[in-house]
C-alpha cells in the first residue's frame, strides 16, 4: 500500500527530543481527518493511539537501544495515505524485536514493562527488522471505531517501495 | 509538565498538567514520595489538565497508588480524558484508578 512520504525527521537519539517527534506526528495525524467535519472523536482517538505507540517506540530506542553508548540518531519517516499513516523509525542502537516482549500481567498493576504492549495495542501492524540500522514500522488505519486490541498483529506488510 | 499539591480535610490533591512522560517523570517522583510518606487517608490525582501520558508516567501513578494502598489509604484519579484516558482503558487502570 503506497502513500505519500510527507515527513522525514532526524533527531539525536536522546529522550529530550521525543517531544519534537511526537508533535510532528500529531500534526501529521490531522491531515487524514475529514476537515469538513472537523476533528471528530474518532480522529482524536487515532492521533492519541498513534502518538502513544510512536512515543513508546521512541522511549525504547533512546532509553534502551542507546543505553550505555554514545547515542546515534533516530530517524522518523511518515508516510500518509487517504486514511492511514505509516511511521518508520530507524536507529543504530541495540536491537530489540518487540515481538519478543512478554505481555504484561495487567491485573498485577505493573509499574514498568508496558511500553511495547502499548505500542503493539495501539497500531494495526508492527514490523521490525534488526540492523544496524534497526527499522521499526508502525501502521495504523483510520477505520471504524473499535477497542484497542491488546497485542494486536505483530507482523505486517513490508513498507512499499 | 507542571504539578501542584494541596491538602484539605484529610484529602491530598495532586494536580498534574501537561505531559507526564519519560522526560518529565523524574521531576515529580520526589513529590510522589513525599505524598506517600505523609500517609494521607485519601489522595486525589487531578488529571483534568493532563494532555499526554506514557508508560513512564503510568508507572509513577501506579507506584503512588500502591504506596497509598499499602498503608490503607485510597487513591483515585479525576478528570482523565483524551490520550491519557485511552492509555488508562488499555491498561485497565480505569477500573482501579477512576471513580
Amino acid at each position: 500500500m503506497k502513500g505519500c512520504i510527507i515527513v522525514r525527521l532526524e533527531v539525536p537519539g536522546v529522550i529530550q527530543y521525543r517531544d519534537i517527534m511526537l508533535r510532528t506526528l500529531s500534526a501529521t495525524c490531522k491531515l487524514i481527518t475529514p476537515s469538513a467535519r472537523g476533528r471528530s472523536s474518532r480522529a482524536s482517538l487515532f492521533s492519541a493511539h498513534l502518538v502513544s505507540a510512536v512515543g513508546e517506540a521512541y522511549n525504547n530506542i533512546a532509553l534502551h537501544g542507546y543505553a550505555g553508548c554514545e547515542p546515534g540518531s533516530i530517524k522518523m519517516e511518515i508516510e500518509k495515505g487517504s486514511d492511514w499513516i505509516r511511521v518508520v523509525l530507524e536507529d543504530t542502537g541495540a536491537s530489540f524485536d518487540p515481538a519478543q516482549a512478554r505481555p504484561p500481567d495487567l491485573d498485577a498493576l505493573p509499574e514498568s514493562g508496558l511500553g511495547v504492549f502499548i505500542m503493539q495495542s495501539f497500531v494495526d501492524e508492527v514490523t521490525y527488522v534488526p540492523g544496524p540500522p534497526n527499522i521499526l514500522t508502525l501502521f495504523k488505519r483510520l477505520d471504524e471505531p473499535r477497542e484497542a486490541s491488546p497485542n494486536s498483529r505483530r507482523r505486517g506488510p513490508a513498507k512499499s517501495g | 509538565m507542571l504539578f501542584s499539591t494541596s491538602a484539605e480535610n484529610g484529602v491530598t490533591v495532586l494536580r498534574i498538567e501537561g505531559e507526564l512522560d519519560a522526560v518529565s517523570v523524574t521531576d515529580i517522583r520526589a513529590a510522589l514520595n513525599t505524598i506517600a510518606e505523609g500517609k494521607p487517608p485519601r489522595v486525589v490525582v487531578d488529571l483534568s489538565a493532563l494532555r499526554l501520558i506514557d508508560s513512564s508516567g503510568v508507572g509513577a501513578i501506579v507506584s503512588l497508588f500502591k504506596a497509598v494502598r499499602a498503608y490503607g489509604g485510597s487513591l483515585a484519579t479525576t478528570g482523565v480524558h483524551g490520550q491519557p484516558l485511552a492509555i488508562f482503558r488499555l491498561l485497565r487502570l480505569d477500573r482501579v484508578l477512576i471513580t
